[in-house]
C-alpha cells in the first residue's frame, strides 16, 4: 500500500470504511484532475508528479466546478476568475480566491484510489 | 533610505503596489489616500453578487485593517483637489499639504455621464463605487421596470443581477451589438441569447432623444420615435481615465496617463498604474489602456516594485472577465490585431472561442460559455501568446484536443 498523504500518522488510525473509492489510478494523467461526487457532495482528486491529492471540487470565491480548472505544478487555477490553491494544502494563493480549499487524505491500494471523507 | 512614498488613489492597484513596496522597503513611510472613506475593495461583485445580495460589504475588502497596521501602511481618508509636481505636493480642498519623494497615481477611472437638457441629469444612476452600488440596491428595491441605457459589460452585468432579482429589464445600446466591437459579434450574439431567454429585452442601434417624467415614471423616446416607459434608470455608457486633476501639468496624458513599461510617468518620480494608465506593453509594442482586475492587480505590484528600487518591466498578457447569469466571459489578449480568426466550439454548454492569429501566433482570444467552461482553453491561451508559439490551427479548432498539447515544454 502506498500512502500519498502528508499526515500518515493520521491515516494509519483511521478505520478502513472511511476510505471511498474515486477510481483506478490510471483513470487521471499526470498533471490532471478528475471530478468526483459522493452524496451530495463534489471533490477534485488530483495525479501530481509525486503522487495523487484530493480537494473539494467546488472554488471558494463562488460555487464553480474547479474540475473545468488548469493543473500547474502543485496548484489549480480556478476557471472563472484564476483564483489559485495550492492542492497539498489548499492555501488560497492568489485572489480573488481568499479563502483555502479543503484537503482530503488520500491512498493508493492496487492500483485503486481511495479518498478519506469526514 | 527612508523615503516618503504616497499612493494617491486607494483602489485596487494602489493597494497591490503598497503591499509590494512594504515587501522590498521596510524603512519608508507609505501613505494611501483615499477618497472614499472605505479601505480598498474589489469592484467587480459591486455589479453582480452585491446586488443580488450574494455577498455583502464585508466580503469585499482586499484585506483588513490589521494587515495595513501589520505591514505599516497608512490609509487617510482625503480627496486631492490639486498637485504640485514641481516641489512635490499635494493638496486637499482644506489645504493639507503632502510631501512625497516618491508618488505612484492610481486614481482608476470615472464613468461618463449622459447629458440631459432637462433637469432629470440626477434621475439617472451610475455604478463604480460602493456607496452608488448600495444606492442602486435601494433604489430598484420597490421598482418594476428598469430600464439600463449601453450594453456594455456593466451595464449588462447589472441587467443580469437585476433580472434574477425579478426585475422586467430593458437594455439600449446604440451600436449594433453588445460590448462593443472589441467582441466578436457571434459571442455578442451568444450572450445577447441569453439575455433574452431570461426575459431581458435588448434594443440595439437606438440612441435617446428624450427622458422626460410624468408622475413618477419616465418616458425615454428613442431616435425612432418608440418610447419607453420605465421606473429607474442605470446609465453604463464607458468610463474615462480619472486625470482631470492633472490636466493643467506637465504629466504627459493621452487617454491616461502615459507611462513606459516600468509604470513611470513623464516626470521623474511619479509613477503610475491601473485603470489611469495608457501604458507601453513591451509583447505587443503599443501603448494600451485597461479596465480590468487582472491588470490592477498585477500593474499595481509592478509598480510597487519599480518605487522601491526593483526595475521590472511589466509584460503581463491582458486577461478580463465578465459573468452574466450562468455565462462566463473571458477576454484575453487584443482581439484588435490579427489576420486570422479560428473558432473552437459551438455550444455554449462547452464554451466557444474565438482565437485571433498574426503570423499564425496567438495575439488574443474571447471565449464565452456555462461557467467555468472556457478558462482553462483561455488561460493555456495566455501562454501560448506569451511564449510566441506558433500553433496548430487544427488542434485550435477541434474542442476534443486538449489545447495544453501545443504548450511546448
Ligand atoms: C461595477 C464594476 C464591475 C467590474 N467588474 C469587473 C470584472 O468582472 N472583471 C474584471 O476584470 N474587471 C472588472 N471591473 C474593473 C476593475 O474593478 C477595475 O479595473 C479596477 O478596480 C481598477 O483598479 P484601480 O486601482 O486602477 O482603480 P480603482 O479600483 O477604481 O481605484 C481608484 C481609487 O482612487 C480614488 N481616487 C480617485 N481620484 C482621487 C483623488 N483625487 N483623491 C483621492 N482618491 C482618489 C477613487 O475614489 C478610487 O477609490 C469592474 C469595475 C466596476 C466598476
Ligand atoms: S469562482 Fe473561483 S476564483 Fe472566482
Amino acid at each position: 500500500m502506498y500512502l500519498f498523504s502528508q499526515n500518515r500518522y493520521y491515516i494509519h488510525h483511521m478505520s478502513e470504511e472511511n476510505w471511498i473509492e474515486v477510481g483506478s489510478t490510471n483513470s487521471i494523467e499526470e498533471e490532471d484532475l478528475i471530478r468526483f461526487d459522493h452524496q451530495d457532495k463534489t471533490f477534485c482528486v488530483y495525479r501530481l508528479t509525486d503522487g495523487f491529492y484530493a480537494t473539494d471540487g467546488i472554488c471558494t470565491h463562488e460555487a464553480v466546478h474547479l474540475e473545468d480548472g488548469l493543473v500547474m505544478d502543485d496548484e489549480i487555477e480556478c476557471p472563472m476568475h484564476q483564483g489559485i490553491f495550492n492542492i497539498k494544502s489548499g492555501e488560497a494563493l492568489s485572489p480573488p480566491a481568499c479563502e483555502d480549499l479543503k484537503t482530503y487524505p488520500v491512498k493508493v491500494d492496487n492500483d485503486k484510489i481511495f479518498i478519506k471523507i469526514d | 533610505m527612508k523615503n516618503n512614498i504616497i499612493i494617491l488613489g486607494g483602489g485596487q492597484a494602489g493597494i497591490y503596489a503598497a503591499r509590494e513596496i512594504r515587501q522590498n522597503d521596510t524603512e519608508s513611510n507609505i501613505k494611501i489616500l483615499g477618497e472614499e472613506n472605505l479601505l480598498p475593495y474589489e469592484r467587480p461583485p459591486l455589479s453582480k453578487d452585491f446586488l443580488l445580495n450574494k455577498k455583502n460589504e464585508d466580503d469585499l475588502y482586499f484585506h483588513s485593517s490589521d494587515v495595513l497596521k501589520n505591514e505599516n501602511i497608512d490609509f487617510e481618508n482625503i480627496s486631492i483637489s490639486k498637485v504640485d509636481f514641481e516641489n512635490k505636493k499635494l493638496f486637499s480642498k482644506n489645504e493639507d499639504i503632502y510631501t512625497y519623494d516618491s508618488l505612484l497615481i492610481s486614481t482608476g477611472s470615472d464613468n461618463k455621464r449622459l447629458s440631459l437638457d432637462n433637469n432629470l441629469n440626477d434621475d439617472v444612476y451610475y455604478l463604480r463605487n460602493l456607496e452608488e452600488a448600495k444606492t442602486i440596491k435601494e433604489k430598484v428595491s420597490d421598482k418594476n421596470k428598469i430600464t439600463i441605457i449601453g450594453g456594455g459589460f456593466i451595464g449588462l452585468e447589472i441587467a443580469s443581477s437585476l433580472s434574477q432579482l425579478e426585475k422586467k429589464v430593458t437594455v439600449i445600446e446604440i451600436g449594433n451589438q453588445l460590448m462593443g466591437r472589441i467582441i466578436p459579434k457571434q459571442i455578442a450574439d451568444l450572450v445577447q441569447k441569453t439575455h433574452l431567454e431570461n426575459g431581458n429585452k435588448i434594443i440595439l442601434n437606438k440612441q435617446i432623444d428624450k427622458i422626460t417624467k410624468k408622475n413618477g415614471i419616465y418616458e425615454i423616446l428613442l431616435s425612432d420615435n418608440s418610447l419607453i416607459q420605465t421606473d429607474f434608470i442605470i446609465a453604463g455608457i464607458g468610463s474615462a481615465p480619472s486625470v482631470k486633476l492633472f490636466e493643467n501639468t506637465n504629466l504627459k496624458l493621452d487617454n491616461g496617463i502615459i507611462t513606459n513599461q516600468f509604470c513611470e510617468t513623464s516626470i521623474k518620480d511619479v509613477y503610475a498604474a491601473g485603470d489611469v494608465c495608457n501604458f507601453y506593453h513591451p509583447f505587443y509594442e503599443r501603448n494600451m489602456r485597461l479596465e480590468s482586475y487582472q491588470h490592477a492587480q498585477n500593474h499595481g505590484i509592478c509598480a510597487g516594485k519599480n518605487i522601491a528600487g526593483v526595475k521590472t518591466e511589466y509584460n503581463s498578457i491582458p486577461w478580463m472577465w465578465s459573468d452574466q447569469f450562468n455565462l462566463n466571459l473571458q477576454l484575453t489578449g487584443i482581439c484588435d490585431d490579427y489576420d486570422e480568426i479560428i473558432e473552437r466550439g459551438n455550444d455554449i454548454n462547452n464554451g466557444v472561442i474565438y482565437f485571433f492569429l498574426k503570423n499564425k501566433k496567438i495575439r488574443g482570444a474571447c471565449g464565452v460559455g456555462i461557467m467555468g467552461k472556457v478558462g482553462r482553453d483561455i488561460r493555456i491561451t495566455s501562454k501560448l501568446t506569451e511564449k510566441n508559439t506558433i500553433v496548430d490551427k487544427q488542434i485550435l479548432s477541434d474542442q476534443n484536443q486538449k489545447l495544453n498539447k501545443l504548450i511546448q515544454k
